[in-house]
């Protein structure tokens, strides 16, 4: 999508990962982070958030492989992976990626895995994991 | 103010589909017509209609409804989305009635899903989080939701695939049952374990079918119940319940990802209405969208402790003659996905003594539990007295 069509609250993440970073919205009244990007802070209502870079190291807490074309423009790319990526140092995130360069049996629920950041010159850029070494 | 007693005096339904001939107006104009030949009433004695927010506002509305059978509305509704507000069509009929603004309300339900280009998956697309942070990465279905769910139960507590299947096999015997069920083909443990995988580690079979189709349900006080034709079938309690994360979050998120709190504070509040305790009912009909999904509102519902629902339907048996039968009708699983309304159909059938080879023996209460994440509404119902 272009950016034009990002909503206000979601343009933090994707000049992060512009830049390579990670980063997750942070609520500087209750230090608390929370996803998906929103206008306040779920926790406490406040609205004084910022984008807190993390290390971007994370866990698989689950995953699925998807082998059925929900979306048709994915016909010819499945099987694939989605995981859902939780960091150590960003409680309260859980990130929706693709796992990428594995092997099916080797994706398992708290494997550690590393940010992929993926750029194009038409798209937001997308942020896909590789299980880590 | 005192609330008056209320029933479910009429039900109608088309016959579910993959893809109906028919408009989805027309199918919920047929479900209506039977709902009230059922009950005996002229479409005129109809003075309020009530359906869900969301989908009918969209598709079906209820000037649309009422324009095309002559019901001069008196008092008129719309609740939260689908099933969660479905289960709550009694309770909003009941305020009505008990503030005598109508005497006869009408609910209906129903969706062209099989037909619609977008299906159920263009749904979520309200939703922006999901659109901007989900579907680049090809995650935009149900059924991968609640794959997501599944892998990380299992990893929990234990659940085999086993376990799923049960779910899903029992379900279909109840189907082959009923003339009506979409399902026809018997399915066995080895057919289960032989279907394909479409976002691991479910199957076809795990998920719920795709229905053009359409159900309505008729209600009144208990008293005018009494000089209808059908046996009523009493409104025990009606509970709403929730929490406050959006649909952007649900699926995903800490406060949402495997948690249906929702269904524990509105089992709560329609058995404390009803004064009843789960020990009391004597079959559920649960929104079985995905087998997994069932298992989850079993426990949410506190029908066992979480992580133990695996055990639980080991143990207690899930059929029409088990310890606890859920889905009688089959379900969304191999009855036909109508998002709900067809469990409350169900429900009342089984009340009346009018199951046929799936009735439940006895069955005296019963309990119907819609989930539409993050809310949920539980509907007691229970057989007339007299």
């Amino acid at each position: 999508m272009s950016s034009d069509k990002v909503s206000p609250e979601f343009v933090g993440f994707f000049e992060n990962a512009r830049q390579g970073r990670l980063a997750f919205p942070k609520c500087r009244a209750c230090g608390q982070f929370h996803w998906y990007p929103m206008p306040v802070c779920p926790h406490c209502y406040e609205d004084q958030i910022f984008w807190q870079p993390v290390a971007g190291t994370g866990e698989i807490f689950s995953y699925t492989h998807v082998r059925h074309p929900f979306d048709k423009s994915r016909r010819d790319a499945l099987p694939y992976t989605v995981a859902l990526i939780s960091f150590p140092d960003a409680p309260g995130v859980n990130f929706i990626t693709n796992i990428i360069d594995a092997a099916e049996a080797d994706i398992t629920i708290e494997g550690k895995v590393n940010p992929v950041f993926s750029t194009s010159e038409t798209d937001e850029p997308i942020v896909l994991f590789r299980l880590a070494e | 103010m005192s609330l008056e007693p209320v029933a479910i005096v009429g039900i109608g339904e088309t016959r579910p589909v993959r893809r109906s001939e028919k408009s989805l107006r027309g199918l919920v104009i047929e479900a209506v017509q039977a709902a009230l030949a059922d009950a005996g009433l002229k479409p005129t004695d109809v003075d309020a209609i009530v359906t869900d927010g969301l989908v009918m506002p969209n598709t079906v509305p209820r000037d649309f409804v009422a324009a095309q059978f002559g019901i001069d509305r008196r008092f008129d509704g719309g609740l939260s989305y689908t099933g969660a507000g479905i289960a709550n069509a009694p309770k909003l009929a009941q305020f009505a009635i008990s503030s005598g603004q109508a005497d006869v309300v009408l609910c209906y339900f129903g969706v062209d899903w099989g037909t619609r280009a977008s299906g159920p998956y263009g749904f979520h697309d309200l939703y922006e989080g999901k659109g901007t942070f989900e579907k680049p990465y090809g995650f935009s279905a149900q059924p991968s939701y609640f794959a997501l769910w599944a892998t990380r139960y299992m990893h929990e507590y234990g659940l085999t695939e086993q376990d799923l299947a049960t779910i899903a096999v029992t379900q279909r015997q109840n189907a082959l049952l009923r003339e009506l069920a979409q399902a026809k083909s018997p399915m066995s443990y080895d057919d289960y374990f032989a279907a394909r995988v479409v976002s691991s580690p479910l199957r076809v079979p795990d998920c719920c079918l795709i229905t053009d189709g359409a159900a309505a349900f008729v209600m009144t006080s208990r008293e005018r119940a009494r000089d209808l034709r059908q046996p009523p079938v009493q409104v025990l309690g009606v509970g709403f319940g929730s929490e406050p994360i959006s649909g952007d979050d649900g699926f995903t998120q800490p406060g949402g990802m495997m948690h249906i709190t929702g269904a524990k504070a509105a089992a709560d509040r329609a058995l404390g209405e009803a004064g009843i305790g789960l020990a009391d009912v004597n079959f559920a009909e649960i929104y079985d969208c995905f087998t997994i999904s069932c298992l989850m509102q079993l426990e949410a519902i506190g029908f066992c402790e979480r992580g133990e629902g695996p055990a639980f339907i080991r143990e207690i048996g899930l059929g029409i003659g088990g310890g606890l039968p859920v889905n009688t009708h089959g379900g969304l699983l191999s009855h036909s996905y109508l998002l709900g309304i067809e469990h409350i159909i169900e429900g009342v059938r089984q009340l009346r003594g009018q199951a046929g080879d799936a009735q439940v023996s006895d069955a005296e209460i019963g309990l119907v539990g819609l989930l539409s994440n993050p809310d949920y509404g539980v509907l007691l119902l229970g057989r007339d007295a007299r």
